[in-house]
């Protein structure tokens, strides 16, 4: 693991990092609002898992690169897919000590090391997930997340279905993705994490590719999929949508996307469906086979969703004020778990409880508490740790405030400051025990029986032989046995490109559907 | 008493909502005191002694300090007045023959064309027509397991801030949904983009009731990200439909 530098360039590199989420997060916020729920106490478990992200994370993600660095589980990541863990690691981490700090509980220059740690880690992270664009979050690429490499891009891009609106297959897809959408949210307890868009990917001038990434539907970590996520048969999917004359022109950091004009119905003219998980190699093509095979998976996906979603709304409407808080910010402080099983390394006490130190501070997220200061802390800034100096103009709204609290400089010089948060000491929930099962690729196994496997699995692509094979030497490289050799790994299980090669180009494939429509 | 780090703040002083502000303060009040008692060093005290110095129990007094006040909560979890109903206020959730009145809705009286404009909203999505229907009023879980049982034909749900899980099981059968609060990119707006329902959210509306025939501008222009950067209005009206 790298080693945890104090120094004044590591500093300046750390409070960059910091400053980015602090304009992005307001930037994300503002477009929103902070919303209420019927059912859930949102604002009350968002500030909650805030808190358990600041003592937790450190350690859990050093615990990930005992194993695995995090640059590396960013390149498993890429291949698999992943919830929205961009902002969030950061950000929940970030925002946990900002209200800590208002609290008076620690001081900015507190567990300074961890804070270093934790941005060090994200950074390395999504350098790895955006490889292939070369920036370090969407907003960088003004709001674009271009994640995949060419030979994935492909294989989507040629076994994808034509459709158009009003055909059996076109209604089959978009009421699965409607009610997929409709489970995800009430699975993550109506938050957005379970839903991972990415792209555009540019087909031809008037077709551009959205990824779609459905993440965590079926029996899996969360304790309130054992019983309703037991008849989903995958725990991931992921939908290749091809929109024609609709330009997505923004995909934020929270995987959001908006088009020009806005995605109807009538934009979508082709799809395709993928499951994948860190047991597998990229993406596994789900009933990919002919139109009517699709069309049917997408129906019988769509029916036992729909049951789900009734059952688990059931489930839901009839728990208590702290299993509704415990549920919401275990979901929000989980959002780096699938990080923890990539390395093979998820224990159910790491991540699916709330910190002893955390659960201190419960009695005070009432609903009123909660919604007003998360309106201060991300919304209006208005937090007293958030005001700056009157000549301060900050990003977004010239208002002399920052939205994130810096490493003080003055720790170099003789300001006293400490290190870390500690060990994790103990944890509780006051949800019912998970079982010891876990949806996977490779069935239903036990979690020591998923770890064991997590641990051993290397995918082709992420090899020593692959791994370092990117579209830069891909460019110079296409006609090399090594490049077919990387692009078949994909083509493997592909329709209509399985053995084709690295040589095709994106026209060809183009070409190659328009023939065979 | 012992002073805390933010004590002396040159620039921040206290939040603008002031229950954010007395549950800030007496948190802070309680670190100074028990910093006092440790009377150590901050260094050995913050995750250190202060894991032992500070309990739950004082969170829990510093509700109850508030509380003895005669302050109850604006709740909005359904669950959080039903468990605590001497902590809450009393919410209007059932409230009779109930009605949106927000101060910010525009008002018209009834046109040539028979109808009278009741509200607006930020339109998710641009339709080619404007979209008409009865409203319902969808405001809590028995209200949704009602309406299992079915939905009548062009029914526009009327929601509060949200909704997305609320009305989870029974979305698909409303015909066009009102929601109190969000944006064109929230949660509930997604999902009425999925399954092409026309919606308008942040709605501010006055005087609509239950069964009333409401005509959505669903033709308007659809609200951006930009639009909510700059703090523009792009309004798409509610009118009520009345007999010409």
């Amino acid at each position: 693991m790298k080693d945890i530098r104090i120094d004044y360039a590591q500093l300046l590199e750390t409070n960059n990092l910091i400053q980015q989420n602090a304009d992005e997060t307001y930037w994300l916020c503002a477009t929103r609002t902070v919303q209420e729920s019927k059912i859930f106490p949102v604002s009350a478990y968002i500030v909650f898992s805030y808190l358990n992200c600041f003592y937790r994370f450190p350690e859990l993600l050093k615990k990930i690169e005992s194993v695995m660095p995090a640059e590396e589980v960013g390149d498993r990541a890429r291949i698999q897919g992943l919830k929205i863990v961009g902002w969030t690691i950061p950000c929940f981490y970030l925002l946990g000590r900002e209200t800590l700090i208002n609290w008076g509980v620690i001081k900015p220059t507190d567990a300074i090391q961890d804070v270093i740690y934790v941005m060090d880690f994200w950074k390395r992270f999504q350098l790895s997930w955006h490889r292939n664009n070369g920036n370090i979050t969407n907003r960088q690429a003004n709001h674009k997340a271009q994640i995949l490499p060419e030979h994935t891009l492909q294989v989507m891009h040629a076994d994808a279905f034509d459709c158009k609106v009003g055909d059996s297959l076109h209604t089959a897809a978009q009421a699965f993705i409607a009610a997929v959408a409709q489970y995800g949210f009430l699975v993550s307890c109506e938050c957005r994490l379970t839903i991972h868009n990415h792209g555009p990917y540019k087909i031809s001038d008037k077709r551009e590719m959205l990824v779609r990434d459905f993440r965590e539907l079926a029996q899996y970590d969360f304790p309130w999929l054992d019983g309703v996520g037991k008849d989903i048969p995958f725990n991931n999917l992921s939908v290749a949508i091809i929109v024609e004359n609709c330009h997505i022109n923004l995909l934020d950091d929270w995987g959001s996307f908006e088009s020009e004009p806005e995605m109807r119905a009538e934009h979508i003219v082709g799809v395709g469906l993928y499951t994948s998980d860190n047991l597998t190699e990229g993406r596994v093509p789900v009933g990919m086979e002919n139109r009517e095979s699709l069309e049917k998976i997408f129906l019988d996906l769509t029916e036992k969703i729909k049951e789900a979603t009734n059952a688990l709304w059931k489930e839901m409407a009839g728990w208590t004020r702290d299993q509704q808080l415990d549920a919401g910010a275990l979901v929000y402080f989980g959002c780096a778990k699938e990080l923890a099983h990539i390395a093979g390394v998820y224990e159910m006490e790491d991540w699916m409880m709330i910190d002893d130190r955390v659960e201190r501070f419960r009695p005070l997220l009432n609903d009123e508490y909660g919604n007003l200061f998360l309106g201060e802390l991300v919304g209006f800034i208005s937090c007293p740790s958030q005001k700056m100096h009157d000549y301060t103009m900050m990003q977004h709204t010239d208002q002399p405030t920052r939205a994130l609290s810096y490493i003080p400089y003055s720790v170099l010089k003789d300001e006293p400051y400490t290190k870390s948060v500690g060990f994790i000491e103990g944890g509780s929930s006051s949800l019912p025990p998970k079982e010891n099962l876990y949806r996977t690729s490779k069935g239903l196994l036990t979690l020591e029986e998923y770890n064991a496997l997590s641990q051993k699995f290397v995918p082709k692509v992420c090899s020593e032989d692959f791994r370092f094979l990117c579209s830069d030497w891909i460019k110079y490289h296409h006609n090399s046995d090594k490049a077919d050799q990387l692009f078949s790994i994909e083509q493997s299980l592909s329709r209509n490109l399985k053995g084709k090669g690295a040589s095709l180009t994106r026209d060809d494939i183009e070409n190659m559907r328009n023939k065979t429509e | 008493m012992s002073k805390l780090y933010c004590d002396n703040d040159k620039y921040g002083y206290q939040c603008d909502f002031p229950i954010a502000e007395a549950y800030n303060s007496a948190v802070k009040d309680l670190i100074r005191k028990r910093f006092e008692v440790f009377g150590g060093k901050w260094e050995d005290f913050v995750f250190k002694a202060e894991t032992n110095l500070i309990h739950k129990r004082d969170m829990e007094k510093i509700e109850s300090d508030l509380l003895a006040f005669g302050y109850k909560f604006e709740p909005s979890a359904m669950s959080s007045p039903r468990e605590r109903p001497d902590a809450y206020k009393a919410s209007d959730l059932y409230a009779e023959d109930f009605s949106f009145e927000h101060e910010d809705a525009p008002t018209a009286p009834v046109d040539a064309k028979g109808i009278e404009l009741c509200g607006v909203g930020d339109n998710v999505v641009s339709y080619k027509s404007n979209f008409r229907g009865i409203a319902l009023y969808v405001r809590t879980i028995d209200k949704v397991l009602e309406c299992l049982d079915g939905v009548p034909e062009n029914t526009i749900a009327i929601v509060d801030d949200s909704g997305g899980t609320l009305t989870a099981p029974v979305l698909q059968h409303f015909s066009g949904v009102l929601c109190a609060g969000g944006t064109a990119r929230s949660h509930l707006a997604i999902l009425t983009r999925e399954y092409n329902i026309p919606c308008l959210m942040n709605a501010k509306l006055k005087g609509i009731k239950d069964g009333d025939q409401l005509e959505l501008e669903v033709t308007a222009q659809s609200k951006t990200a930009e639009d909510y950067d700059a703090g523009r209005d792009v309004n798409a009206n509610v009118w009520r439909v009345h007999q010409v």
